[in-house]
């Protein structure tokens, strides 16, 4: 029996390894996505046969005897014992969302490899083990947070960095997710109305899942979906009807002040009427969509129209400099920071140490929610990386160069362009095959859509064009994955500016006792009205911006979540020793110092680059001198000061990410070396999870 | 075909209980025969919908 499974575990070794090379050696032609798929799925299988269980066994020594928080606080609310797989599946739907989709795509601009390579060996020996160090940590210690961990297990100063950064980063997230959004919709009247559709769809599943048939949750659901489908067709017809297209057809500007009163008014009214139905409809269609997505790619298996490496990107190429259309950094680090979950998320450490411990009904259950769950996004940010890198090269730098959008009607202007760059790459777009694509989605341009949302549409519409229906259906598809895409973006939207809420109350309530008060509305009021001020800010500021605006914003928005990642396992590492697990350090310090690495790197080019499509201040220095010339027009100046403004603020936000890594390993350090010299006391299986429902337990 | 009708029952089952569509039915098995008189239907989904705090979501 064993000899028997030392072969199976060899031979799926030995076929992952074949598809990495594979995948590495393939030199100017098409590389099927089979191999793709085949390198991620031995990879994460040992992952989780191996790594996983080093943690889970290794280092918590999980005990499937052992009470969970929720058996031993069972409240039939917070604390509830509940069936692995459900545990998975909200687990799933929480950590989930537009960034391992739109991640990969962007990062698609340096060829597939490194962002494959990143997403995979990120995962295995990174994302995945945070996740489940964390989630074991919380289970240990009663279901705690991870600021209350933090606090408990580095210090007060510590707790508060911890808290500081995550309201930065949900502020940086929804902003930057509102973007994607943003361009989206803008200019589209049937994604618009598809989206805006939504809206009365969310409050009668509030109405009928509250008064007029409580809890019929998958009834209301299953009339929420048929009705979403319905809006997705009648979209097509007001698309096609001049006067209800005008009607649905705005701006990049006016889209983003929708999102932002939607965020707020989504904050601030009952959960029932808006966000609990709207998280039921998102989570239905998510699913369904990456289990379509995962059988329409298994199905086609298309080539990758992206090379392995793009030669553009390396060595004497045109953008080695870092001044490629889509990102503008070097593949080192920028890859690293525009994948950020699909690879490694820091947000994830604030769901595994929420809501889903206090759901486990058993310690044994942690490997499959905690670590399993993570490599589920993984293969989900995998999938996205093929839609993206199965178009066209051409389409694909078409659709997220910034720099192209005041071009988006020009078409021979772009191809002109866009063929300089594909020559490297031994390619060519015509000006039809631009408007090709645009026909056949529906839409008037596909040109300059930047954000990642678009492309992946066009990849995800591609493959279910080819799988189902033929290409005739291309802009059904199309606009079924922009509402798919929009759907969870706009749930991350109003769920974070909610959690950023009760965050801000919670610091208030410091100055003022009342404003802690979650249901007092003058409190309710002022504190949505500051976190929606806040990302609402950068939306606004991105779009004033010529390149779209994602340039700026996405490398923010990379940074932050790694920064968060970094304070968790930087967390994760102090409770190890604490343990006195000295020998499995090593799980959380390595992806701790990669991230670290690649943080206050990616942190540092872009405060002191000098090239002004990458550096910050360099780019302030360019507007600065354009002022000072007195050339612009009055309208020109005035938003050459907002540019400014923005510049300054984006590079203070940068620096003061990097001041939290720095500051945090600092504090880490601290309080490991006090450990390691036994200044400081040690727990072996954690703390005793102690409190009257144990007691009560014991007793029975 | 039994085998992909217990899936299938398990899968609808896995939905409802991840969905909270048995919440209720779950709340009554656990509390009958306790003294305390039963919330209504009504009564307990409109509890708990409001403690749906809408947790984080990640990007």
């Amino acid at each position: 029996m064993k000899l028997l499974s030392v072969l199976l575990w060899s031979l799926i070794a030995a076929l992952g390894a074949t598809a990495f090379a594979v995948l590495a050696l393939a030199h100017g032609e098409s590389v099927n996505a089979a191999w793709l798929l085949t390198a991620a799925l031995c990879s994460y299988v040992i992952g989780y046969r191996f790594y996983s269980r080093l943690i889970s066994r290794g280092i918590f020594a999980l005990d499937k005897g052992r009470a969970t928080p929720a058996v031993l606080r069972n409240d039939g609310h917070d604390y509830m014992p509940t069936n692995r797989w459900v545990v998975f599946g909200h687990h799933f739907a929480a950590i989930a969302g537009a960034g391992p989709l739109v991640g990969p795509i962007l990062a698609a601009q340096f060829g597939f490899l490194p962002g494959a390579l990143w997403i995979i060996v990120g995962v295995v020996l990174g994302g995945a083990a945070q996740d489940l160090v964390i989630l074991c940590a919380s289970l240990r210690r009663d279901g705690k947070s991870l600021g209350q961990m933090t606090k408990e297990e580095v210090g007060p100063v510590a707790g508060v960095l911890a808290l500081v950064s995550i309201v930065g980063i949900i502020v940086i997230l929804i902003a930057f997710l509102s973007l994607v959004v943003v361009n989206a919709l803008a200019e589209s009247p049937w994604a618009t109305f598809t989206i805006l559709a939504t809206l009365p769809i969310a409050l009668l599943m509030g109405v009928w899942m509250r008064v007029l048939r409580p809890g019929r949750v998958m009834e209301a659901s299953a009339i929420g979906v048929a009705l979403l489908i319905a809006a997705l067709l009648l979209g097509r017809m007001v698309a096609d009807a001049p006067a209800w297209a005008k009607a649905f057809t705005f701006d990049r500007r006016q889209i983003a002040w929708g999102i932002i009163a939607y965020g707020f008014i989504a904050s601030v009214l009952p959960v029932w009427m808006l966000l609990a139905p709207r998280d039921y409809l998102s989570a239905f269609v998510k699913v369904g969509t990456i289990v379509l997505l995962a059988l329409g790619v298994v199905w086609v298996l298309p080539g990758m129209g992206m090379p392995a490496v793009n030669p553009l990107c390396v060595g004497a190429g045109a953008w080695a400099d870092g001044s490629g259309p889509v990102v503008q950094g070097r593949i080192f680090p920028f890859c690293f920071i525009t994948i950020a979950c699909g690879a490694i998320s820091g947000f994830h450490a604030l769901v595994a140490s929420g809501t889903t411990p206090k759901l486990l009904a058993s310690e044994a259950d942690a490997p499959l929610v905690g670590y399993g769950g993570m490599l589920t996004e993984s293969l989900v940010a995998i999938l996205a990386l093929i839609a993206a890198c199965s178009l066209q090269p051409g389409v694909y730098f078409a659709m997220n160069s910034g720099s192209l959008a005041a071009f988006s009607h020009d078409l021979p202007a772009v191809a002109e362009k866009v063929n300089l760059w594909l020559t490297a790459l031994g390619s060519s777009i015509t000006p039809g095959d631009l408007a090709r694509v645009a026909d056949a989605i529906h839409e008037t341009t596909i040109v300059g859509r930047a954000g990642g949302a678009p492309t992946l549409a066009v990849g995800m519409a591609s493959i279910f064009s080819t799988a189902l229906g033929g290409s005739g259906t291309m802009a059904f598809w199309y606009h079924f994955a922009i509402l798919f895409e929009a759907l969870f973006i706009l749930t991350t939207v109003d769920a974070g500016t909610r959690v950023g809420r009760f965050l801000l109350q919670d610091l208030l309530a410091h100055i003022y006792p009342p404003l802690g008060r979650v249901s007092w509305y003058p409190a309710m009021l002022l504190t949505s009205g500051l976190v929606v001020a806040g990302w609402g800010y950068f939306v606004l500021a991105s779009i004033a911006d010529k390149r779209g605006g994602v340039a700026a914003l996405l490398p923010l928005f990379g940074i932050a979540n790694q920064v968060l990642a970094a304070v968790a396992l930087a967390v994760a590492t102090v409770i190890l020793l604490r343990m006195g697990r000295w020998r499995y350090a090593f799980i959380t310090v390595a992806p701790l110092a990669w991230l670290a690495l690649v943080t206050l790197d990616a942190g540092w080019v872009k405060i002191t680059s000098m090239n002004p499509a990458i550096g910050f201040l360099a780019k302030a220095d360019q507007e600065s001198a354009a002022l000072a010339s007195g050339t612009l027009s009055a309208a020109q100046a005035e938003q050459s000061r907002h540019l400014l403004f923005n510049l300054h603020l984006n590079c203070t936000l940068c620096a003061v990410f990097m001041g939290i890594i720095c500051t945090m390993i600092l504090l880490c350090a601290w309080e490991s070396l006090l450990l390691l010299s036994g200044r400081r006391p040690l727990h072996p299986s954690g703390p005793a999870i102690s409190g009257p429902d144990e007691a009560v337990l014991r007793e029975a | 075909m039994r085998p992909w009708r217990t899936l299938l029952a398990a899968l609808w089952s896995g939905l409802r209980s991840w969905s909270g569509d048995d919440a209720y039915e779950r709340y009554c098995a656990e509390h009958q025969g306790h003294k305390h008189k039963l919330l209504s239907r009504r009564e307990f989904y409109r509890r708990y919908f409001d403690r749906r705090g809408g947790g984080p979501r990640c990007c």
